[in-house]
């Protein structure tokens, strides 16, 4: 199982990574936003294209961005075989019984484009910041404390969890459990999960006293200043005028 | 039970957040300071949960728990699962991104409306009370993302019917599993450390 480090390569040097987080994540949002409105699956190549020039310019290596594309990967293959043999269409191919339509393909074929250019450009736009700092970033952006505070909270406590779920799974694994399809299964992995959650809470509750006794009000502070510069403009700009014609191209037929 | 990106059409996944930010602009006061650890720790099982397999015979489903955040947050459920899909798609690429709205209102709303179900069992008092309605409040959870994942596909285009139909195939056998785990949670909650699961 891979965690969701999502942040692991912020260390690199990169034009990405000198680039201000809060025009970063605005500027690369505009540009996930208009390859998701794309028609055209030509015009989607191009937008394919865009994304991995800038994941190739972030210097993350693609073989941890390959990783996560798993999930996104298995939904396009799923996504794939449904709509091509349920679309109606031009025949494009008969195997048997089942009969592969154009517009299925063509159909399919622009989802799976825009579906991989948009999580392709999220390393670029978080991968190349650590994590903090693009939750500062968003609260610079007047995102509310509330809602920044509990991304804070559940990204450190999913590490947490994770490894207490591990160990409470081998423990059991290791006492001859064995999961099998009956109600018994179901009713060991519920008390095992409860516990999971028992003890998630009062060590959470023991983290969160530890915190507010050491001056914690609700407001996510950091020693880091963000400063902007006139280069982080320069490179904002280069992105939405490069979303501004693939929509452009996308009109234009 | 994720919407990935560039499916759907624009209007409706902007409805989508839309909606999500209705809803959690009416009940971010909800949340508690004190409460937050909680909320926090139901996000990080909720984001979890899609990592915990469940056999079924040959094969095997993944639980969704949007049931369970419900009957422990009440109504901070919304956002503590808009939250979850936030990290979900940011740090799993599960899911999409401009599909975190449509996602949230198909696991949210459902798990609003399971703390609800699972509130019923006040009114009745027999042994296997918090079992009974943990699992129709998790199963709930799941059936009713499901019917609205299926009306999202099916306003985008007709084109999506089939493929709605095969997703609420496929999540039927998720349901019973759902529902049945969820029931065991619960009625282990209620055991071990009942003050979780509120008043009764």
């Amino acid at each position: 199982m891979h965690l969701p480090e999502i942040d692991k390569f912020a260390h690199l040097k990169s034009p990405l990574h000198s680039w201000d987080p809060r025009v970063k994540i605005i500027s690369i949002s505009i540009l996930i936003l208009s390859i998701v409105l794309l028609k055209d699956p030509r015009v989607a190549f191009l937008g394919l294209a865009l994304a991995i020039i800038l994941v190739f310019l972030s210097k993350i290596p693609f073989s941890f961005v390959f990783v996560h594309l798993r999930w996104v990967l298995f939904f396009v293959l799923a996504l794939f075989v449904i709509l091509s043999l349920t679309v109606p269409g031009n025949l494009l191919m008969r195997l048997s019984f089942l009969s592969i339509s154009r517009e299925g393909v063509k159909l399919s074929l622009l989802i799976s484009l825009r579906a991989i250019s948009a999580v392709l450009l999220i390393f670029p736009m978080i991968g190349t910041t650590r994590f903090n700092l693009s939750l500062k970033a968003l609260q610079k952006i007047k995102i509310p404390d509330r809602l920044i505070e509990l991304l804070m909270f559940t990204y450190r406590y999913i590490f947490v969890f994770l490894d207490e779920e591990k160990r409470i799974f081998m423990a059991a694994n290791s006492r001859g459990w064995v999961r099998k399809t009956n109600l018994f299964t179901l009713k060991t992995m519920g008390n095992l999960v409860g516990m999971l959650l028992v003890r998630s809470f009062e060590r959470t509750e023991r983290i969160r006293d530890a915190m507010v006794s050491r001056g914690y009000s609700g407001r996510l502070k950091t020693l880091d200043n963000l400063t902007l510069c006139w280069n982080d403009f320069f490179k904002a700009a280069l992105v939405i005028a490069g979303a501004i014609m693939l929509s452009l191209s996308g009109w234009m037929g | 039970m994720h919407i990935s990106d560039g499916v759907l059409s624009a209007p409706v996944w902007m409805a989508g957040y839309a909606a999500a930010a209705g809803i959690i602009a009416a009940s971010i006061k909800k949340i508690k300071v004190d409460n937050m650890p909680k909320v926090a720790v139901m996000t990080s099982a909720f984001f979890v949960a899609s990592l915990i397999r469940v056999p079924l015979g040959p094969t095997s489903v993944h639980l969704v728990l949007n049931g369970l955040v419900g009957i422990i947050l009440g109504p901070a459920a919304f956002i503590s699962i808009f939250v979850g899909l936030v990290l979900q798609a940011f740090l799993f690429q599960h899911g999409g991104i401009t599909t975190i709205g449509i996602n949230a209102i198909m696991m949210g709303t459902p798990a609003l409306l399971a703390y609800k179900i699972f509130n019923l069992r006040n009114k009745f008092n027999f042994k296997r009370c918090e079992f009974i309605f943990g699992a129709l409040a998790g199963g709930s959870g799941v059936f009713f993302g499901t019917g609205i994942l299926a009306l999202a596909l099916v306003t985008t285009g007709s084109e999506f019917v089939g493929v709605a139909k095969y997703a609420v195939l496929a999540h039927l056998p998720m349901m019973i599993i759902e529902g049945i785990m969820t029931g065991f949670i619960a009625s282990y909650l209620m055991k071990v450390k009942p003050e979780i699961l509120g008043r009764r």
